[in-house]
């Protein structure tokens, strides 16, 4: 029996062994959660990499369903030494990663050898990639909540400026009157949201508010009255649009974004990953004028929900680190951040400073009419629990987004919410 | 299950009504079960339909019984962006060599409960209707952990080693080894053949049907088991066909077309399989469940 | 005679060994292993220290524990008698018929079942796409003329998987009430004939009672089954909420490969496991009463 399970063994390292290429190059297996204009967007890159490293280095992708699936598999995969070389991950689940033991420290060394280091990055990244001190990733870009508009139909609607930007909006008198005002009798929308979105926007208008969500010495999760009565003032806010008929009460991705390139609603609020999807579009002339600006600031300051995409290489249990395959991770994570102007195609702030801070990246439109978000961000606290396919992850979806459409109250959803994750602390 | 057996109670049926020249309510009841039979079968029609539509058509508003113009962009896609290829050779190793183990220690383990005197005969016998009642899926987290000590996950033979336990097939070969007279063993050993002879040469040729049909519900099993290769195989290498296509992204997003490409070609091999054996694939289910065909 | 008796235990050993050695090391290895690590916290791959019966109290007091075991409850409410009952009238409907139409019928019904559940799931949840879902045909009048994502709905999400469930394992059922329903004498029902009993008295008087063993062992099985469920759920259930629909298994699979809580995920499954057995035993020990009555 033995000897069987040996050989079957083999045969199937021997297999795997078939599907890269050579022998002599290193083969990087690369596991991300893009799907959409990002993943195209990815893909590109990932397919000029491998023709600029012919010989060299070839990534080989994977792209697995983006979040509890994705994080799973890296995580379990990790824990027995099946990981994959590099992995996307999102800078707020850091925490979390490093407290199960899925990621390997990335050390200063091994980013001076591709002329990478802390300062290559905005303060607030370099920070969020490490875990009490130690490095656990490397950022890639900078994402978050934007809203999207129908030039022509707020053009008729004597809503833009003369540089065709929106105006009016902000305030919540005015984006509700805007809303109402696009609401029509035969179906048509204020506003276009996926309902598995809208947690983003909830938190978004919680950070208006200047509502803290965590605080550990303050007790927590939402540590005040006053911090559940914010969280509980968002959700309202939302639910309020959704009874008012302003925005549909269910409605999934592919949905809401067809109801907005079909003009059926004049806004869209989501994150800037749909701005490849409107770009192309665009290009082939199947789409209306389109703009993409900061959210509105209905409250007292402006916010928008955010979090980072970063690269990290999995721990992988019990095997052996090979210097040469970690150059060549190494060499694959310098040259995305250093090719990330490509990925500000898909809408993404770049992380890598001489990018962001490109000519290059100042001429890309809409990109430079929302960047400004990345200043007045919200981004998940520094716990355990944050992050996608993570306890804040599913309390948000358990208790707000339904809160959102009625089958919770968002009074006690916010309560809920709060106890919910502070019982897990 | 022969089919002039299956016949016997619908012509008996007939003949009572036989006072009628036309039996009204028998048609009307005909007509439905027609009706309900093409409902059931739809799903698997409409998905093979979509398939060779091209995306185009696919989202246009209407239904569209058939593709107006065949188109097989979906399937071309999928062989040649995804890795289903790879998948399934790791769904066809996987499942014969899942089948092969069950039939041959299954077969072995049979006849010495059946034919052979030995302790801890009964014990194991009882130990085997026990196995029955276990819920394997209870079992997925030491599964696993047994299964990464021995670091065979993530390979075929980590996928294989779990699935392997099918009492069933014991219980029903000796129920077939039961009935096999005496008087062939006894035969058989007066020419000098030993255990193993009689066995290959004379029981399993015997009960050749049976074999076969649990070798092709076995099979069938393995290739659709979810669970467990989807827990095993770690990485895009080593996934199953039922498992890769649920598992990993196409870059390109919700293409429905392509996704109905993707099943079809993972419900062919048992559906060609089934369609192919009929009559061996009832048999064993019917075998399995304890109910005589 | 001694060499015989030698050589037949060790053709035995032989037989039987491999059977054995399979049944040791991954069935009743991996369950002494799942008792004892649900009593540490370890990790899912890791050690852990002694923590006592913490993991258990920690579970039952937990709200995804009973939102769980709820909802598998409510799962096997809403497949296992509608499928049996389902499944009956489908027999009966078949065994009705004959020739071509009998195999085709039957064709039909069963194909689904032999497909992998991924194959299942694709096709469906294109079939209840809510963009371009031919079921939203039939939701749209009943939703105020608004499509409706039946598996995003909460309230929609088990019936909407019970339908699918249903459909896709009901060639099982009817195929094992077909054997049950051939074995009934036509006799008996030439006798009721010419009592001119009508179908409905026929059905109550004659079939429903000779049928009734076969039907105690389809209501079993299923039972059995579905408290296992995960599979669809779990595939439905992708980029959705999972915890509001969430059942035993993949419970288990959360605590132990979501949240890399080994200790308490086989606790769980202990409870699981414990929970399958009972019910396997009173079930048989039912069963057997009946039958000895």
């Amino acid at each position: 029996m033995n000897k069987t399970i040996k050989r079957l063994a083999l045969v199937s390292t021997a297999l795997m062994a078939l599907t890269s290429v050579a022998a002599a190059q290193q083969t990087v297996v690369w596991w991300d959660f893009l799907a959409g204009g990002d993943g195209v967007r990815m893909k590109a890159l990932i397919d000029a990499f491998n023709e600029e490293h012919a010989g060299e280095i070839t990534i080989e992708g994977t792209t697995l369903e983006w979040g509890t699936p994705f994080y799973t598999k890296l995580q379990t995969s990790a824990a027995i030494g099946e990981g994959p070389d590099i992995a996307t991950y999102h800078l707020s689940r850091m925490p979390l990663a490093v407290d199960s033991g899925t990621l390997a420290e990335i050390s200063d060394e091994d980013m001076a050898s591709v002329g990478l280091s802390d300062d290559s990055f905005t303060a607030a990244a370099a920070q969020a990639a490490k875990v009490d001190g130690t490095r656990y990733g490397v950022p890639f870009d900078q994402h978050g909540l934007i809203l999207y508009y129908n030039k022509e139909m707020l053009g008729e609607a004597g809503m833009l400026d003369e540089g065709g930007m929106p105006k009016g909006l902000d305030g919540m008198e005015n984006f509700e009157a805007a809303l109402a005002q696009f609401t029509t009798d035969d179906g048509k929308y204020g506003l276009s949201m996926p309902t598995g979105d809208r947690y983003r926007a909830v938190y978004s208008f919680f950070g208006q508010q200047g509502g803290t969500m965590f605080d550990a010495e303050a007790g927590g999760f939402f540590p005040t009255d006053d911090d559940v009565n914010k969280l509980a003032t968002a959700t309202e806010t939302m639910k309020r649009w959704v009874d008012n008929g302003w925005t549909p009460a269910q409605i999934e991705s592919p949905a809401a974004l067809a109801q907005f390139t079909s003009g059926q609603a004049a806004f869209f609020i989501m994150g800037n990953w749909e701005v490849p999807t409107f770009t192309d579009l665009a290009a082939k002339g199947e789409l209306f004028e389109w703009g993409a600006v900061e959210l509105p600031v209905l409250f007292d300051q402006p916010a928008a929900w955010s979090d980072s995409h970063a690269f990290v290489i999995p721990a992988n249990g019990g095997k052996e680190n090979d210097p040469e395959k970690r150059a060549a991770v190494m060499e694959v994570i310098a040259w995305m951040d250093k090719n990330s102007l490509d990925w500000a195609g898909a809408g993404h702030i770049p992380a890598y400073n001489e990018v962001r801070e490109s000519e290059g990246f100042a001429s890309m439109k809409p990109q430079s009419d929302y960047a400004g978000f990345a200043d007045t961000a919200v981004f998940d606290p520094r716990t355990v629990l944050a992050g996608p396919a993570a306890p804040l992850g599913d309390a948000w979806s358990n208790f707000i987004n339904p809160a959102t459409t009625g089958e919770l109250d968002p009074a006690d959803a916010a309560m809920e919410m709060r106890d919910d994750l502070n019982s897990q602390l | 299950m022969s089919s002039e057996a299956i016949t016997r109670p619908a012509e008996s049926a007939a003949r009572l009504k036989g006072d009628r020249l036309i039996d009204f309510g028998g048609l009307a009841l005909t007509i439905v079960t027609l009706g309900f039979a093409l409902m059931a079968i739809f799903p698997v029609y409409w998905a093979v339909v979509t398939s060779f539509k091209s995306e185009t058509e696919v989202i246009a508003s209407g239904i569209a019984l058939w593709p107006s113009r065949i188109n097989t962009e979906a399937y071309e896609h999928i062989w040649t962006n995804t890795n289903i290829g790879i998948w399934y050779i790791n769904s066809f190793v996987t499942s014969t060599l899942i089948t092969a183990g069950v039939i041959v220690s299954s077969a072995g383990c049979a006849y010495a409960l059946s034919q052979l005197d030995f302790p801890g005969r009964r014990l194991i016998y009882v130990l085997i209707l026990a196995c029955f009642m276990v819920p394997m899926q209870a079992l997925i987290i030491n599964h696993f952990v047994l299964m990464a000590q021995f670091k065979l996950l993530n390979s075929w033979a980590g996928i294989i080693l779990p699935q392997l336990i099918v009492p069933v097939t014991i219980i029903v070969y000796k129920q077939f080894f039961d009935n096999v007279p005496r008087e062939f063993r006894e035969a058989a050993q007066m020419d000098g053949a030993g255990h193993f002879k009689t066995l290959f040469r004379i029981y399993l040729p015997m009960n050749w049907g049976i074999t076969s049909a649990l070798a092709i519900i076995t099979f069938i099993g393995a290739w659709n088991s979810f669970l467990w290769p989807f827990l095993a195989a770690t990485g895009e290498a080593t996934m199953t066909v039922p498992v890769g296509i649920t598992q990993v992204k196409d870059a390109y997003g919700i293409v429905y077309a392509r996704q109905m490409a993707s099943a079809v070609m993972a419900g062919l091999p048992v559906a060609v399989l089934y369609l192919i054996f009929q009559r061996r694939v009832t048999q064993a289910i019917m075998l399995s469940a304890g109910v005589k065909g | 005679m001694i060499r015989d008796k030698r050589s037949e235990y060790l053709a035995a050993l032989i037989l039987v060994g491999p059977f054995v050695v399979i049944y040791g090391l991954l069935f009743v290895w991996p369950t002494i292993q799942m008792v004892m690590l649900s009593f540490t916290d370890a990790p899912l791959i890791g050690p852990g220290e002694w923590v006592g019966i913490e993991n258990y109290v920690e579970i039952l007091t937990h709200r995804l524990f009973r939102n769980a075991t709820w909802n598998t409850a409510y799962f096997v409410l809403l497949t296992v008698v509608p499928n049996t009952l389902v499944s009956l009238a489908i027999a009966m409907a078949v065994n009705r018929l004959k020739g071509w139409q009998q195999g085709f019928v039957m064709a039909c019904f069963f194909l689904p079942y032999i497909l992998p559940v991924s194959v299942v799931y694709l096709t469906w949840n294109w079939i209840i796409d809510v963009q371009y879902g031919l079921v939203q045909y039939i939701v749209r009048p009943f939703n105020g003329g608004e499509p409706m994502s039946l598996t995003r709905t909460i309230p929609f999400f088990m019936p909407t998987v019970a339908v699918v469930t249903i459909w896709w394992t009901l060639g099982f059922n009817v195929l094992l009430f077909i054997a049950g329903l051939r074995n009934i004498s036509p006799e008996i029902y030439e006798a009721a004939s010419l009592d001119s009993a009508g179908r409905w008295r026929q059905f109550r008087k004659i079939t429903w009672p000779l049928i009734w063993p076969v039907t105690a062992l389809v209501l079993t099985i299923q039972l059995i089954a579905q408290l296992k469920i995960f599979d669809q759920v779990y595939l439905f259930s992708i980029g959705g909420r999972q915890d509001p629909t969430i059942v035993l298994v993949q419970y288990i699979y959360k605590l132990a490969f979501q949240q890399n809580k080994g200790g308490e995920g086989a606790a769980a499954a202990t409870l699981l496991f414990a929970m399958i057995i009972i019910l396997s035993v009173l079930q048989y020990q039912a069963l057997r009463a009946r039958g000895e009555k």
